[in-house]
């Protein structure tokens, strides 16, 4: 027996070496732990509002017959009624009782704010602010006391009332003006200085007071979800990063023969024409392509994609007030010298949102600080208690002052004698870029993209703009055809006193 | 009552809970705190946390009785949940003096905390769930003992072993599918998990093979059977049990040997497992899709996934209310995802004071298994407490989107028989060892004196 548990103990584990890969366990079980609790605390923080606002949360479902809460209204900027809550007697043809039922009205011009105020429909969800501020309009916000007072002494609860930035104004003229112009795109304008967003068109547009007649197509809001090639409106951004990254750039003489050739893919200028000698802010202001693809192949993909990250591409933006898709700007250290010259003048593979080139506009004419767009004036609850009120928020600083203002300049250029001339305006100074995206291919010649982007004034910016116009014709450019509508949207801007 | 005094009455009453909750939590973070950094187990304590537990579950219940109309039922249950609960805890405390009281107060929270949650989703089940809390307490009872009384348990593995294959193979061929995996086996009215107890064999089957050194070689057999059984359930497609099995496998098998090279050539098969599988098998893919994107199809594949996370969402900090949030929508809101259900009304408060009390449990079992006089006792806590913490983290950070979904039940807390037999088994384990601890250190002087004794023979 004796020797039997001595020879137990000599083959036992030694207990030292387990009690020391034990506290190594704990460690590791501890770390997986607070990990958990790590991630669980940033996905609620940063991520909870938009899962809460998903249209497939059934809680803030409109209700038509029993609603627990009635949703609050929905007003521009200067009180005018954009979307409300109306109840009526409906005869049950089944039953034959008289029932009241809910329901969200609109409107009458409701077409022109669709997009921006989107839907909240028992039969077809919601969309827009309508789902993106559901929190508010359904009084999630309330405070203990005011969910206790309206339980106990209100008939029925009632949601708070959301006030936007968008001016409908403003708004309903755009939209005329895109239904005039015909084509699909989109308009966005806003405060360069606090990021409000004045105006956010897209078209075509649909009417939400009748849901059961609208196709898919005209359902997409162009401005933030709509992912386009940027064409030379992202000659920019090039830009940007070469005053950072190229010394002497301010006088740095170019030579442009009208095509560059890269590997074998040759880059044409608009109609193969040569523009000669020419420094930055004159190619600038021509948009010579074969100028800004040389520039982008001596920048290097690294330089590139830093400025373009600051600008917000490949960023996933977590906007309290909007919900975007991501630019994109796919180039890495794999990227070919060819690619790098169609990156520069902003073909490739970029895309971006017509929203988020207002804001890379906005940026330069702001100093070259980016501020968050917004689009929540302010929240009001019972008897015009204001609960929360539009905030300006600085999103990041991407250029310095200085920088900012040589592309400022260099954008007034483009309008008063390069490619944006028809933008030019009596009344107020417009600075700005022009851009047309080949999109089409031969069979489809009729499938290019005019851009325009801007601010204005150009000596102290109050606005500034992004216009997108698909399916442009050949011969048809961003300066054709995009200048113009900024310029008519900026004048009816100014004249309203923005 | 009326909806709306019923609704006024438990949005306010949700602050109660969340304090309660996180009183529970402190004290428990307090007392492990200590017990962590002093050597000797002092006889600590649990102040008022019982009562408070009892409190908690009482309002609770009271509350849920008063929706809609009064609930005598509700009532009684609540008092039902009150009285086993107290019941169980005095008993052990009782009949064995050395238990790990703050241990047993954890898990009892976690258990209420499920009790009252079923209580609102399915009244029916969650006296089910208090009928299966009771059955476990048995079961614990019965582990306890078996650790504590039954020295020569590693005599039994080859028995045990058979045992856990036998109950593999027959799933395989007679199980019935339910949520997707094969892993049920009917007996009499009862739909049974047989992986779910297999956990406890592999504990007990690894402690006892890992605590002599041996040759590899001489280990085959009980790395054949490691890999016998997550083969079969692999098989069976339940992958949470698979992933269990292999973490219980590796961390016990690097605290008892320290080799590194098994542990990263397993390691490296479980990988090269988990991307063959991932090519092989459409719900394997189905599943990581789902936790990549939820939204990217939020009508089928992330369903599940989305609701959870609207669900916790829309409850904020501090929750809905009791009953005033519709879990319902959550698919599987009573077993794998009560952690959603409960975030939703009793507030993400609450989740991380859950998330906190299982990382608790886990800190206490591997502190009860330092203190272990033998490498055996050792194993066997630390088996123990590995696979209830990993089953716990595996289920909340699915919930969560932290991980890809696995279908595994959280312990103490989701409605299910075998689930909860399993955890309180896994439980006796550690309280099992916790006990022959104490004891050894209230015989500590007179074992010492012994020692003196043993000297003199052996120069003699």
């Amino acid at each position: 027996m004796y020797n039997s548990t001595m020879k137990e103990m000599k083959n036992a584990m030694s207990k030292g070496k387990i009690k020391r890969n034990t506290i190594g366990v704990l460690l590791v079980l501890t770390a997986l732990y607070l990990s958990l609790i790590a991630y669980f605390c940033y996905a609620v923080l940063f991520y909870g509002s938009r899962w809460f606002a998903d249209s497939y949360n059934t809680r803030v479902k409109m209700d038509e017959k029993n609603p627990r809460i009635i949703p609050g209204s929905i007003m521009d900027r200067n009180g005018v009624m954009l979307a409300e809550t109306k109840s009526e007697l409906v005869k049950d043809s089944t039953t034959g009782k008289e029932e009241q039922y809910y329901f969200r009205v609109y409107h009458d011009k409701a077409t022109s704010v669709a997009h921006v105020v989107g839907f909240n429909h028992s039969k077809y969800g919601r969309m827009g602010v309508e789902a993106f501020y559901i929190y508010y309009l359904m009084g999630y916000n309330n405070s203990l006391i005011e969910k206790i007072y309206q339980k106990a002494f209100l008939p029925q609860e009632r949601g708070n009332d959301v006030v936007l930035t968008v001016d409908f104004r403003l708004q309903d003229y755009v939209s005329q003006l895109m239904r005039k112009q015909g084509k699909k795109g989109s308009v966005v304008l806003l405060n360069p200085k606090t990021g409000e967003i004045l105006t956010m068109v897209s078209y075509p547009t649909f009417n939400p007071n009748d849901m059961d007649k609208v196709d898919d197509d005209s359902l997409v809001n162009r401005a933030t979800q709509g992912l386009y090639p940027p064409g030379s409106v992202f000659k920019l951004v090039t830009a940007a990063a070469a005053l950072e990254n190229v010394e002497d750039i301010g006088e740095r003489k170019f030579n442009c023969a009208g095509a560059v050739e890269f590997d074998g893919t040759k880059i044409q200028c608009y109609k193969g024409e040569a523009h000669g000698e020419l420094d930055l802010a004159q190619a600038m202001a021509v948009s010579c392509n074969t100028t800004f693809a040389s520039l982008g192949t001596e920048i290097g993909w690294k330089n590139l994609l830093i400025m373009g990250k600051k600008f917000g591409f490949n960023e996933d933006f977590l906007f309290s007030d909007i919900r975007m898709k991501m630019s994109s700007l796919p180039i890495t250290y794999k990227t070919r010298k060819q690619e790098m010259a169609w990156t520069a003048v902003g073909q490739g593979k970029v895309l971006v949102t017509p929203l988020h080139m207002a804001m890379i506009a906005a940026t330069i004419a702001n100093d070259g600080v980016m501020m968050e767009p917004k689009l929540l004036y302010s929240v009001v609850g019972r008897n015009d208690n204001i609960q929360k009120q539009l905030k300006p928020n600085v999103y990041r600083k991407v250029l310095d002052k200085e920088n900012a203002e040589t592309l400022k300049n260099m954008m007034a250029k483009v309008v008063l004698e390069g490619t944006g001339k028809q933008a030019q305006s009596k009344g107020v100074t417009i600075a700005g870029k022009t851009g047309t995206a080949e999109e089409g291919s031969k069979d489809q010649p009729n499938k290019n993209l005019a851009w325009f982007v801007g601010f204005a004034p150009s000596d102290d910016p109050t606005l500034a703009i992004a216009v997108l116009l698909e399916d442009v014709g050949q011969g048809e450019t961003g300066g054709t055809q995009a200048a113009p509508l900024a310029k008519k949207v900026i004048e009816k801007a100014v004249e309203l006193g923005y | 009552m009326p909806a709306k005094e019923y609704e006024i009455l438990a949005l306010t009453m949700r602050y109660w809970f969340v304090l309660l909750i996180l009183y529970i939590f402190v004290r428990g973070l307090f007392s492990t705190v200590r017990c962590l950094s002093s050597v000797g187990a002092a006889e600590e304590s649990t102040g008022n946390v019982p009562f408070v537990l009892v409190l908690f579950s009482l309002t609770a219940f009271v509350l849920l009785s008063l929706r809609g109309q009064v609930n005598v039922l509700t009532l009684l249950m609540g008092i039902l949940v009150c009285s086993t609960f107290l019941f169980q805890y005095l008993l052990l405390y009782y009949l064995f003096g050395g238990i790990d009281r703050y241990l047993m107060l954890m898990v009892d929270t976690l258990c209420i905390v499920g009790f009252i949650m079923l209580q609102r989703l399915q009244p029916a089940l969650a006296f089910r769930q208090v009928e299966w809390f009771g059955l476990g307490s048995i079961f614990l009872l019965f582990t306890i003992l078996y650790v504590k009384l039954f020295k020569h348990w590693d005599k039994l593995n080859y028995p045990l072993m058979i045992i856990g294959l036998g109950v593999l193979i027959l799933t395989l061929a007679v199980g019935k599918e339910m949520g997707g995996a094969k892993n049920w086996i009917q007996i009499w009215k009862y739909n049974v998990q047989p992986s779910e107890f297999v956990k406890i064999i592999l504990v007990f089957v690894l402690s006892a093979d890992l605590k002599t050194s041996k040759s590899r070689l001489r280990r085959l057999p009980v790395l054949v059977f490691t890999a016998l059984v997550i083969l079969l359930v692999v098989l069976q497609k339940d992958l949470g049990a698979a992933f269990l099995y292999f973490c219980l496998f590796v961390f016990l098998y690097y605290i008892a040997t320290s080799d590194w090279l098994i542990a990263a050539g397993a390691s490296f098969l479980a990988f090269l497992g988990a991307v063959i599988s991932y090519h092989l098998f459409g719900h394997v893919r189905t599943r990581i899709a789902a936790w990549h994107n939820p939204w990217a199809d939020v009508e089928n594949r992330g369903y599940q996934i989305a609701q959870s996370l609207i669900a916790i969402a829309s409850g904020g900090w501090i929750g809905l209310g009791l009953g005033l949030g519709s879990p319902h929508v959550i698919p599987a809101s009573k077993t794998d995802f009560i952690f959603a259900a409960i975030c939703e009304e009793m507030g993400i408060l609450t989740g991380i004071s859950i998330i906190g009390l299982y990382m608790l449990i886990m800190v206490r079992g591997v502190a009860i298994a330092l203190k272990a006089q033998k490498p055996g006792d050792m194993l066997l806590a630390m088996g123990a407490t590995v696979s209830l913490a990993i089953q716990s983290f595996t289920i909340i950070g699915g919930v969560i989107k932290m991980i890809p979904l696995t279908g595994v039940t959280m312990p103490f807390v989701s409605y299910g028989g075998s689930s909860m037999l399993v955890s309180f088994g896994l439980l006796g384990i550690i309280q099992g060892v916790a006990i022959k601890n104490n004891k050894k250190k209230q015989d500590g002087d007179v074992q010492q004196y012994h020692e003196g004794d043993e000297e003199r023979d052996e120069q003699g």
